[in-house]
């Protein structure tokens, strides 16, 4: 029998709202009545999506949270209530209970060696001497695998790649020999190789030191290898939770299988989003706080938060939970690739190499010395066709996708329906250029704040030689329609509709100018799990119907497969493999691809149910 | 090494700026209303001693001859001659440059390790009380103009309580007076410079220290068990200097020129106050003189700030 290390009991925060005073009726509660336990040498995972209080109650455990926070319940660490410390006895746990939080490159400090910061705690904690304490730090940073320690010990974090950066964070957590290692979303951010790699790291360290290890993310998938229990957080309360094989193989809660549908694994033909968004906290409703989205709702789930159901091994807040109706149909397999339609290429990039960086200061470097952002890059593109570019963070895709929109520089060609942009006239340039429209990852830094979504989309049409106010009303009205949105929202600014809304607008803005072609730069990373297969139906639907061509861009491997009839894996600025869809992640032939592919999720892993597709 | 290159860019940029900065000056002597062979002769000269003095001062050379000479001159510290005093403007500025520097020196040391503790607590005390009360002192002082605060200090402290003078140091040699007659003539006019600079820096250093104590790197010392006071010292306080060190450096002008107003009235004899008498004596040598000095010392000042906050932050010199 392993022992519990962490063991939070009816745990709830309430925070001050944004604005106004600090009232006591101004709080809202933003997590209520967890229940877990993290057990030395094992991983509990906290899953949920932005705004589940996921964070909070990793926070609210570090009595981290933000001043005038309120917490209640209590959060056992070795049989002593952390919550009823007070600040200075709390000082001294936190070497035992360590944190890795999102982002490393802001979580460390810029102009503080690494050496120094992992050596911090140590110093802290057990008062040892400056010399000792490095030692420690190089002996850390040697265990997180970070290559020849002692000499990097002195550099600053932005020497540093995304994943070292990580691998730095968790040393500093180690340095006290943590009981408890409380993980906040760690490899979000990262490429998923790398991200793989944060997380074998993490489990063997747990394994190591005997760690209780609580790892939150809003990846289901990500924990399914490593996870032993796991608790599935929805605005801001449990909705199931237990021992982790038992809930792959046996989901209860609509909200769980909805999640686990929602995220792309290769080889799944069907992505279902969740329809509507997670209530705000202050703003839901009694009972279960899924129900408004819940297609198994009945009236008896609004009337009361439900009591748990389930055996030993899982247990869901549901009043109807799936495990006791009839198991619907798996997700089904992909469908053999349609082959591209037969037809002349759209667009044709030939040799196109691009440098970034090469423009020569007054004492500046040799121009050969800077490597090609993108190197000697050939690909054509069929009318109607989606093509996926994946690969790691600098390994050239984004600049691929922008030369694809004529927004830089290159040496080589790139033809649009046989014609070089280049040599047409000015005017004839700008119309073809609107053939070719972009979708950003962030919808929030892409649409402009002070312009209402109506104006966002009339402008794309305005632009397209458009004047007429009714004219460009209706058509506003009907673009907000293809897209799945409520014409209503033309009247609001971008900040009162949620990130999934922006991005639609996003989209629909794109088809205002009628494209051929449409640059997807990471359309869905930004958005949450439930939100992303929204949007990849969308983008498939209007493929489909509209004859539209897409670039699609991603680091997210299952997502671009799902949507790709083929894929061009890019590393260092060249195209390693370009394959069709079936054939890149059944049989690929780089090894760099492969190794990708295999750090994908995949169907067939869990066993998913989907409701209501039989 | 690359630090080291990145200081070199900035070398090569300082030197660009100095370039147009002298070249513009001499434009500004060639616009400048009145050719000063009239300002020397007076207005009943005759043309043959113009064209005489025209010579002799080489305003009868090409565009281009002048041009070089003017750089000629300035190599060797040529200014030129005052109308008004009869001295030659270089060595005029110098002694008022270090009548300015001396109080504009001990001026900035004050203001900046009062503005350092102000700006502190009002940047970890942001949105508490205690940061609010800073806040609203800072903001009343930022709204008080120094020949405003000067007077009163003068009402004040050398009318009513005799304390200190209320100006006259004649003499342009401070070195030759005691330490405490210098010390006596200065605090008045320290004081109000204080007074004017600290709500600036502090309003600066709060901002950042708040901005700074609500990063990610903040909360990874705190779990790692840092105390708060050990945040603030080993974490924020570097982070959070580095945008007072760039308005440092924006706010050298005002170091090396002086305060027109503040000299004024007191009649301490530095900088400013004799760009006010040149200006008043249209002693345009003077004020030529002066224009190029202050910029020649902002551009290097400047330089000496992109060094210092390269120095601070490690990401700079790679940018």
């Amino acid at each position: 029998m392993t022992g519990v290390v962490l063991s939070l009991r009816q745990l709830g925060v309430e925070l001050a709202g944004r604005d106004g005073p600090r009232l006591a009726s101004n709080m809202a509660p933003v997590l209520e009545g967890l229940d877990l336990e993290v057990r030395e040498g094992e991983m509990t995972a906290l899953v949920g999506e932005s705004g589940s209080g996921k964070t909070i109650a990793a926070l609210a455990v570090m009595r981290l949270l933000p001043p005038g926070a309120r917490i209640t319940g209590q959060a056992l660490f070795g049989g002593e209530d952390l919550l009823g410390l007070d600040e200075r006895q709390m000082r001294a746990r936190r070497g035992s209970v360590g944190m890795v939080f999102q982002n490393p490159l802001s979580a460390l400090n810029p102009s503080m060696t690494i050496g120094r910061q992992v050596a911090e705690g140590h110093r802290l904690h057990t008062g040892a001497s400056a010399q000792a304490a490095r030692r420690h730090a190089v002996d850390l940073l040697g265990e997180v695998g970070i290559p020849d320690p002692a000499r990097r010990l002195d550099e600053y974090p932005h020497q540093f790649s995304g994943g070292q950066r990580q691998r730095v964070m968790i040393a500093a957590a180690l340095a006290c020999n943590p009981k408890l290692l409380i993980a906040d979303e760690p490899t979000t951010g990262l490429d998923p190789l790398v991200a793989r790699q944060i997380l074998d790291l993490l489990a063997k360290l747990q394994r190591d030191h005997r760690m209780g290890l609580l790892f939150i993310t809003h990846d289901l998938s990500l924990v399914e290898r490593h996870a032993q229990r796991l608790c599935v957080l929805y605005a801001g309360r449990a909705v199931e939770w237990g021992e982790a094989p038992a809930f792959f193989a046996r989901p209860r809660h609509p909200y769980s299988h909805a999640l686990l549908a929602a995220v792309p694994r290769l080889g799944q033909a069907t992505l279902r989003g969740i329809a509507g968004t997670m209530p705000d906290p202050g703003h839901r409703p009694h009972g279960c706080r899924f129900a408004p989205r819940c297609p198994q709702r009945q009236d008896a789930c609004t009337r009361a938060y439900p009591p748990p159901v389930g055996d030993g091994r899982t247990q869901a807040a549901c009043l109807f939970p799936l495990g006791e109706i009839p198991v619907a149909a798996a997700l089904p397999e992909a469908p053999a690739a349609t082959t591209p339609l037969p037809g002349s290429a759209l667009l044709q990039m030939q040799s196109v190499t691009i440098r970034y960086g090469s423009r020569a200061g007054l004492l500046g470097g040799s121009k050969a010395a800077v490597a090609p952002s993108l190197d000697d890059v050939s690909l054509e593109l069929a009318r109607g066709e989606c093509l996926g570019i994946v690969g790691e963070s600098g390994s050239g895709k984004s600049t691929l996708g922008r030369a694809i929109l004529h927004m830089l520089r290159y040496e080589g060609r790139i033809l649009l329906d046989g014609r070089a942009l280049g040599d047409l006239s000015p005017g004839d340039r700008r119309r073809e250029r609107r053939r070719v429209q972009v979708v950003f990852q962030d919808p929030r830094e892409s649409l402009n704040p002070r312009l209402r979504i109506g104006a966002i989309i009339a402008e794309a049409l305005q632009l397209g030689g458009q004047h007429d106010r009714d004219s460009l009303r209706r058509q506003t009205d009907a673009l907000l329609e293809r897209v799945g949105l409520n014409a209503a929202l033309a009247g609001r600014l971008p900040n009162a509709i949620s990130g999934g809304q922006a991005q639609r607008v996003a989209v629909a803005r794109a088809l205002a100018a009628r494209p051929d072609i449409i640059v997807l730069d990471e359309p869905t990373s930004a958005l949450d799990v439930s939100t992303q297969a929204m949007l990849l139906n969308l983008l498939r639907d209007l493929s489909r119907h509209e004859q539209l061509a897409y670039v699609m861009i991603s680091h997210d491997i299952a997502a671009i497969a799902w949507l790709a009839d083929r894929i061009a894996v890019l590393r260092a600025g060249r195209i390693v493999e370009l394959a069709t869809t079936d054939q890149l992640v059944n049989h690929p032939r780089d090894p760099y691809s492969a190794s990708l592919v295999a750090s994908a999720p995949r169907l067939g892993a869990a066993t998913i149910t989907v409701p209501g597709e039989a | 090494m690359r630090i080291l290159g990145g200081i070199g860019r900035k070398l090569g940029s300082a030197a660009l700026s100095l370039a147009i900065l002298i070249t513009l000056t001499f434009v500004l002597v060639h616009v400048a209303p009145g050719s000063p062979v009239y300002q020397i002769l007076g207005p009943k000269a005759s043309p043959a001693s113009i064209r005489e003095l025209n010579h002799a001062l080489g305003l009868d050379l090409p565009f281009w001859h002048q041009y070089f000479r003017w750089w000629l001159d300035l190599a060797h510290g040529q200014l030129g001659t005052s109308y008004s005093v009869e001295r030659p403007v270089g060595s005029l500025i110098v002694s008022y440059e270090l009548n300015t520097l001396a109080l504009q020196i001990v001026s900035l040391v004050a203001s900046l390790l009062i503005a350092f503790a102000l700006g502190l607590a009002h940047g970890v005390f942001y949105d508490r009380t205690p940061g609010r009360i800073i806040g609203g002192v800072e903001l009343a002082l930022y709204a008080m103009p120094s020949f405003f605060s000067g007077t009163l200090l003068i009402l004040l402290f050398s009318m009513q309580l005799g304390w200190f003078p209320a100006g006259g140091l004649e003499n342009l040699r401070l070195a030759h007076q005691t330490v405490a007659s210098n010390a006596l003539h200065m605090a008045l006019p320290c004081v109000t410079i204080v007074l004017l600079t600290v709500p600036v820096l502090s309003r600066y250093f709060a901002q950042s220290v708040h901005e700074e104590l609500g990063r990610d790197y903040v909360r990874s010392a705190a779990a790692r068990g840092a105390s708060p006071s050990r945040i603030l010292l080993h974490h924020v306080i570097r982070n959070a200097l580095r945008p007072l060190v760039t308005v440092l450096g924006l706010s050298l002008p005002s170091i090396f020129a002086g305060g027109v107003v503040v000299e004024t009235v007191f009649s301490y004899p530095g900088l400013g106050w004799l760009l006010w008498r040149s200006a008043l004596a249209q002693d345009y040598p003077v004020l030529i003189g002066i224009v190029l000095v202050i910029g020649i010392l902002t551009v290097l000042g400047n330089l000496l700030a992109d060094i210092v906050n390269t120095l601070l932050d490690p990401r700079t010199g790679y940018a």
